[in-house]
């Protein structure tokens, strides 16, 4: 409501500069943004903020609290199952991309080979990638379930005893490390084989006539050419897996004893399990903190280039 | 690194090679399939690694017995309202985000490279409180808005990325010829870009279709669930029913097969574009 009444002029002349700036080229690019924008706005702006309140009030999924203050985040602290989720996290991403940069250099140095059917093999090796997770996660539970499964029939075969791979703590956080670098590798592979074939070939053709060896092209050659390109897919890697709640849930729901519980499961737990809005914001405000220093640095990486 | 060209018996040393490991990284999925061929009695006495005495049973008990064919339904529908809502959408953002320049197009760009990086969890929360009093849960409605714009960063981008490759000279003639800015969007650049907004539509589908966790929190009732979810339920109930199990699974891996061999010459494109670039 206006405090001075508002004259008929001032109300065309506003709705006739609209019409003119929505007529002018300058308003077509915010036009074409305002959907987008929208949706941004109602779907992932607005519930954040709200959620960030949630995380300073002790309410559940059925009503709202009251405020508490930094309650909830000083509980985090000290509660050992916040820690934990904190240190799988950490272990479950490095080990993550460690093992799916390897694995994907490895194939992607393969790939970019003369080797007949090449094209055959760079489909078929994107398989784990875009298959569903639960699909994956199906089969991978038949072959280490109990001591009858696959695994346990192979390890027998040579005389070893059955490891319980997803009732022991150790065996199965390397289960699902194991899992999600399986899950992982063909993107690090498919980027990184666009990546070499992006090489500018007179590099290496300079390099063998001044007589380096194949090694040494690749030490001095191949490798500087993939930096770049490698702490950027890391990064993303490392934000992906401490995204991902399919597979330590579909394979072990977290267990046993919380062995495999990262921050989203956890966040998910105390929401959706225990009822506690409060704390599942404030462990899911920690997550994204730790996202956005990895996102910062990204970005500055991004602009370098 | 192929250089000088190798010889051709080191080359099919490498195919061989090659064909091992492609065997063994896909071993799962190999086994998985043959599995769904045998009874689970058969599948926990058998010793041998491969399948003997095939049987369809438990497609049979997957047909008469369980909700499949519904989790199936509501997945398609859920993956295909959300593929057309997010490629149109993106469409229009990906257009000024490749003709225009200023402010608000940075602003917009670096927003949506951060939207991709969200832990989702955190938006999960406030909006199944807000669905809740909706009475959205277990409405696909839900599912389908949360898609849309998980999926609007890399849509965005690939659209991007294919008006780019588009003259902008083709658009001058129209503008020429009296046509409006928009006019020439819609009329010259999307029909040249079809095959691009197609990939865009199969990687949306694919996503959509694979996707579980959203999908999980939002969809709790038996009729609502997609396949991802509903494939849980038998995971569960059914602990050990592994012949069933693995005949789910192998039913919902034919859609995204048949529609990765319909992208898979973008996907470089797609992967790099989307998650890379920013």
């Amino acid at each position: 409501m206006s405090v001075r009444p508002m004259l008929a002029d001032d109300t065309t002349t506003w709705r006739a500069s609209a019409r003119e700036w929505l007529r002018s080229g300058n308003s077509l690019p915010f036009l074409l943004l305002a959907p987008s924008i929208f949706l941004m706005l109602a779907v992932i702006a607005y519930p954040m903020l709200t959620g960030f309140y949630y995380g300073f009030t002790s309410g559940s999924l059925l009503k709202f609290g009251k405020f508490v203050g930094f309650d909830n985040y000083i509980r985090l602290l000290q509660s050992t199952d916040f820690l934990h989720a904190l240190w799988f996290s950490f272990i479950f991403a490095a080990f993550n991309v460690i093992g799916c940069f390897a694995l994907g250099l490895g194939l992607a140095l393969l790939l970019n080979q003369e080797v007949p059917f090449r094209g055959f093999f760079r489909v078929a090796l994107l398989l784990p990638w875009i298959v569903p997770s639960i699909v994956s996660i199906v089969s991978w539970r038949w072959m280490m379930a109990d001591q009858h499964a696959l695994f346990n029939q192979i390890i027998g075969l040579f005389g070893g005893s059955p490891v319980y791979f997803l009732s022991d703590e150790h065996w199965a956080i390397a289960a699902v490390i194991a899992i999600k670098i399986w899950r992982s590798f063909p993107f690090m592979m498919l980027s990184l084989l666009a990546a070499l074939q992006g090489i500018d070939r007179s590099l290496y053709e300079a390099a063998a006539l001044d007589g380096a060896s194949r090694w040494n092209q690749f030490r001095y050659v191949t490798m500087p050419q993939l930096r770049n390109i490698s702490i950027v897919l890391c990064l993303l890697m490392t934000i992906w897996t401490v995204n991902d709640f399919d597979t330590p849930w579909l394979l072990t729901q977290g267990g046993p004893a919380n062995a495999t519980e990262n921050l989203v499961l956890l966040a998910y737990r105390y929401t959706f399990g225990r009822n506690d809005v409060g704390l599942g914001s404030a462990v899911s405000f920690v997550t994204l903190a730790i996202l956005m220093v990895l996102v910062v640095i990204l970005l500055r990486r991004q602009r370098e280039r | 690194m192929a250089y000088p060209a190798p010889s051709s018996r080191k080359r099919w040393t490498l195919f061989w090679l090659l064909v091992v490991i492609t065997i063994i990284v896909n071993l799962p999925i190999i086994l998985m399939v043959m599995n769904s061929f045998q009874t689970t009695e058969q599948l926990v006495q058998r010793t041998t690694i491969l399948p003997r005495d095939l049987t369809v049973a438990n497609y049979r008990y997957l047909n008469e017995r369980t909700h499949f064919w519904t989790f199936l339904w509501n997945s398609f529908t859920v993956s295909g309202v959300s593929t057309i809502t997010s490629a149109a959408v993106a469409a229009l953002a990906g257009y000024a985000l490749s003709r225009f320049r200023g402010r608000l197009i940075t602003g917009y760009s670096r927003a949506l490279f951060v939207v991709q990086m969200f832990p989702i969890i955190l938006a999960l929360i406030p909006l199944f409180m807000l669905f809740r009093t909706l009475g959205l849960i277990n409405s696909p409605l839900s599912v389908i808005i949360l898609y849309t714009v998980v999926h609007l960063p890399f849509a965005t981008w690939m659209a991007r990325a294919f008006f780019d490759t588009i003259p902008r000279e083709l658009e001058d003639a129209a503008l020429v010829d009296g046509c409006s800015r928009f006019g020439a969007f819609v009329r010259i650049v999307l029909p040249l870009s079809g095959p691009g907004l197609a990939a865009i539509g199969i990687f949306s589908f694919l996503f959509s279709y694979n996707e579980f966790f959203v999908a999980n929190v939002f969809l709790r009732d038996q009729d609502a669930m997609t396949l991802p979810v509903g494939i849980t339920m038998f995971m569960q109930q059914y602990s050990t029913d592994w012949g069933s199990l693995m005949a789910a699974a192998t039913v919902t891996v034919i859609p995204t097969f048949i529609l990765f061999l319909g992208i898979q010459k973008w996907i470089t494109y797609g992967a790099v574009s989307g998650g890379v670039k920013g």
